[in-house]
């Protein structure tokens, strides 16, 4: 496959969500499932908000959704299986780069979807590969293979796993994944009564018995010195993070708000400062992880790590 | 020889004599150039016990084998002396051409001793030395003394000169060239004592490299690295976007280091600066990152462009307690056109004012020296640099000053050894406080980076203890490295590994072998023979101690607020220091270690 032109911008990647399966082990539909009163698919689009401005949610002809803030298209065929959805969502998509989740993935990480970004600008696919299977429904992939994916239609190959054999695939193994995400809980997937029992534990577990809804957000106020003040042409932003928050969702909804800092100051992954600059918690402790968490109230000071005068 | 010219040029204004000497390889490969190779020189020039306004303190000019590579931020040289200020080593760094054209003359140092009947420049041409009158240049500012000799020459020379303030030997008087200072020790006031006004340069020899196209390969290396994320602050901002962080840090030492938090400090921001103010861009000669901002001042007669550092902007802004962007800038125009160190200025106008303010210098009221006067801080800048009224005892430094005024005003003469704190509040700021204790030249940020320690989170910056001494000893020895190849700080991070990558750097343009290891230990070897001379010149274990005010007053704003730094706490990290340094318990080097590092 002809490698693409470079550069490509990752930062303006979408996120499409596959939400027409069958569910027919479930019994009702996956991303209707509620958690803490919600549909699951309401706080998987919520999450991703987080990281992506573009959301495609791809459904089966005449399913029911409820009424969110992304671009809904329909399988033509339905129940063509994950190649059929990815297609349909790549061809919606408005970017050059899509990450790929199905509808019933509960526990996304952010930091995970961050650093399979970051991996793309040398490949076509970059793909998780856990528990001794490749993940194509927790992948990126480059706009570029849609013709591949028709193919595959046509020939009703439908398993992704062809396609990754073709284009330039990266790999990404336990221990890389398990950086980002220790117990790989991006890839937990409903498909029984008992897998939404299992899933309600750990969303408590991991949300606390309040659930991650607005009410539970925290918020901090993010400082700007130097440079990134005067990018920004502001000296400060207040952002309201699910509760546990980790400095690298503070860069990402960051880069949110103030994208001319994407690539200057803060990376082009959105989830660390790039080499120059430092951030510190209240004028008092510089971070030296971006895993640690975020306190309620916390004032934020991004500066140049060089004090030198 | 590549990369060094082996050879140095000593001119005696006394008599008008020159002569030129031979450097051996040996001591080149051992110290290098710039502030290594000048040490060197201060141990052999300088006699013990040397008065540092006498004709016999020498005035040492070190090139370096960087010098003249084309490698980014190298155009630098070094000024040593016996520093009249301190009584120990006065070490400072300039840039720009004047340090291509030294290098051009074929020499690795100039070395000028004695005293002219009258004022002179010293006019170096190739081969030919030429001691000829100034007295037409007196009392001129470097700016026009250097276009004044260079419309007088035959040949573009490029010139370093002193102003007012270096004739009338300030103890804090600057060598100044191309707009740039050797700032710190009173190296002005030494050059001003042997009546040289200036010193002219036109050369003709280029220094040979050993592997010129390796060298260029590494050269573009550095060049693209220069100007990535890790130099935006200086090429972005410049070194002024300091303050408003230190200030959110509470590590902007205000109103005389009373406060470590100024109220005003928005509008002395580098980013309001450059919102308001900002002007052009400038940079050395042989430099991509081009650090230096210059700011519009609008006086009423026009206005002009002033350079403004972060260190200036501190000591003649918070440190004094003066707002007024416009008053900063003229203060600063005011020490540049008179050849004044800003970060002693400040600091001895800061203690002046509070011996004013406390009823201990009735004249210091009388000239309108009130904290947040800028009218009274510009008047005290022309009186110290013309030794006018209160100006006479001024410009002798915070030291002396408070020691004539006597009471208890030596307790908030803000001095290591005699050289005024740069604007960083060690009570905040531990690791720098002891980096500052310990300093061969006196308080000083640029003869070890110690404050890195405690901006990166590796250490708690407001706790200090024994291991910060290892840190210290690695970030000077760092720095002697630098100083002495020479490479500009501002390039440090810039490199993967440093160490390696300058081994092999200096390798290619001398044509030696040299290791990662070996420049290390140059490092340790340079420190110590600062330490060595500062030892042969009276040093006391006492001499490296900070401040009694950093010791016994808390801070009382900012984020430190309550914080403090107890005798126990400082004693502790200069005992760590000492432990690491290998040195005995009072600071003295001992003979095996002078013997290991082969001195």
């Amino acid at each position: 496959m002809r490698p693409m032109e470079e550069p490509n911008d990752v930062t303006a990647a979408t996120a499409i969500v596959l939400a027409g399966g069958r569910s027919s082990r479930m019994g009702t539909p996956k991303a209707l499932l509620l958690f803490d009163g919600e549909p699951l698919i309401v706080h998987l689009v919520a999450a991703l908000r987080r990281l992506f401005a573009d959301i495609v949610v791809v459904a089966a002809p005449g399913q029911d959704l409820p009424s969110m803030p992304v671009t809904l298209v329909r399988d033509e065929v339905a129940y063509q299986g994950p190649v059929g959805g990815i297609y349909y969502g790549l061809r919606a998509s408005g970017g050059e780069v899509s990450f790929v989740t199905a509808c019933d993935s509960a526990f996304l990480s952010s930091r995970l979807i961050s650093h399979l970004l970051s991996q793309i600008p040398d490949y076509d696919v970059v793909a998780p590969h856990w528990e001794g299977r490749f993940q194509p429904l927790h992948s990126v992939y480059r706009r570029s293979v849609l013709p591949l994916l028709e193919g595959q239609l046509a020939r009703g190959e439908l398993r992704p796993v062809y396609l990754f054999e073709k284009v330039r695939t990266r790999r990404i193994d336990e221990d890389e994944i398990r950086r980002f995400d220790p117990e790989g809980l991006s890839f937990f997937n409903m498909n029984s009564p008992e897998d939404y029992r299992e899933a309600l534990k750990r969303w408590s577990d991991v949300h606390g018995s309040n659930g991650p809804g607005p009410t539970a957000a925290i918020h901090c106020t993010v400082e700007l010195f130097g440079v990134a003040r005067m990018l920004a042409q502001t000296r400060e932003v207040s952002l309201a993070l699910p509760p546990e928050a980790t400095y690298s969702q503070v860069f990402a909804m960051l880069a949110e708000e103030l994208p001319v800092l994407v690539g200057q100051v803060i990376s082009t992954d959105r989830n660390s400062l790039v080499d120059g600059y430092a951030c510190n918690v209240n004028g008092l402790h510089f971070v030296r992880s971006a895993a640690a968490r975020v306190n309620p109230g916390d004032n934020i000071v991004i500066l140049s790590a060089d004090a030198g005068g | 020889m590549f990369g060094f010219c082996g050879r140095l040029l000593h001119v005696d204004v006394s008599s008008g004599r020159s002569v030129h000497h031979r450097l051996e390889e040996s001591r080149l490969r051992q110290y290098l150039g710039g502030i290594g190779l000048g040490t060197c020189l201060l141990h052999d020039y300088a006699p013990a016990g040397v008065d540092p306004l006498s004709p016999a303190n020498p005035l040492i000019f070190a090139s370096a084998p960087l010098v003249g590579t084309g490698v980014t931020t190298t155009a630098k040289f070094a000024v040593v002396t016996k520093s009249p200020l301190t009584g120990f080593i006065a070490d400072s760094l300039s840039s720009s051409h004047f340090a291509l054209e030294l290098k051009r003359l074929g020499i690795d140092a100039l070395v000028i001793t004695g005293q002219a009947p009258s004022l002179v420049y010293v006019f170096i041409r190739g081969e030919d030395v030429e001691i000829r009158p100034a007295e037409h240049l007196k009392g001129k500012n470097p700016r026009d003394t250097e276009s004044s000799i260079r419309a007088e020459l035959s040949c573009p020379a490029w010139v370093a000169s002193i102003g007012i303030a270096g004739e009338h030997r300030v103890r804090f008087a600057t060598i100044s060239n191309e707009g740039r200072h050797a700032g710190r020790g009173g190296v002005g006031a030494v050059m001003g004592s042997k009546n040289v006004k200036a010193i002219a340069l036109c050369g003709d020899r280029e220094t040979s490299v050993a592997h010129p196209q390796e060298i260029e390969a590494i050269a573009d290396s550095l060049r693209r690295r220069s100007l990535g994320s890790l130099t935006d602050k200086y090429r972005r901002v410049g070194t002024v976007a300091n303050l408003a962080v230190f200030n959110r840090l509470g590590t902007l030492p205000t109103r005389n280091f009373q406060q470590a938090t100024f109220e005003d400090a928005d509008a002395l921001s580098g980013e309001a600066l450059t919102e308001n103010h900002f002007s052009r861009r400038h940079g050395c000669a042989s430099c991509t990152i081009r650090c230096e901002r210059l700011f519009k001042s609008r006086t009423s007669n026009g206005g002009y462009d002033q350079r403004l550092e972060y260190e200036t902007l501190f000591a003649l802004g918070p440190l004094c307690g003066i707002n007024d962007p416009e008053c900063v800038l003229q203060a600063a125009e005011l020490c540049d056109r008179y050849g004044l160190d800003t970060i002693s200025a400040g600091g001895t106008l800061a203690w002046a004012i509070e011996a004013g303010e406390k009823g201990l210098l009735p004249e210091a009221q009388t000239l309108g020296l009130r904290f947040g006067h800028g009218d009274g801080v510009l008047a005290a800048i022309h009186a110290i640099a013309k030794r006018e009224g209160v100006g006479a005892l001024l410009a002798e430094g915070s030291k002396r000053a408070a020691i004539e005024t006597g009471s208890n005003s030596s307790d908030w003469a803000m001095h290591v050894k005699g050289l005024e704190l740069p604007g960083y509040d060690p009570r905040s700021l531990k690791t720098m406080a002891l980096g500052l204790a310990v300093s061969p030249r006196g308080a000083c940020h640029n003869r070890s980076g110690a404050y890195e320690a405690d901006f990166s989170g590796e250490v708690d910056r407001f706790h200090g203890d024994s291991g910060r001494g290892r840190v210290v000893a690695a970030s000077e020895d760092f720095a002697a490295v630098l100083d002495s190849l020479i490479v500009c700080k501002f390039l440090r991070k810039c490199f993967a590994e440093f160490y390696t990558e300058a081994a092999e750097l200096l390798s290619q343009v001398t044509g030696w072998t040299y290791t990662g290891a070996q420049l290390r230990s140059t490092g340790e070897r340079i420190h110590t023979l600062k330490k060595l001379f500062n030892i042969r010149e009276h040093w006391q274990p006492e001499d490296d101690w900070l401040p009694e005010r950093l010791l016994s007053e808390k801070l009382t704003t900012g984020v430190g607020k309550g914080v403090g730094l107890s005798p126990d706490e400082l004693r502790e990290m200069v005992r760590g220091y000492y432990q690491a340094r290998e040195w005995d318990e009072n600071g003295f080097v001992p003979a095996r270690k002078i013997e290991e590092l082969g001195i």
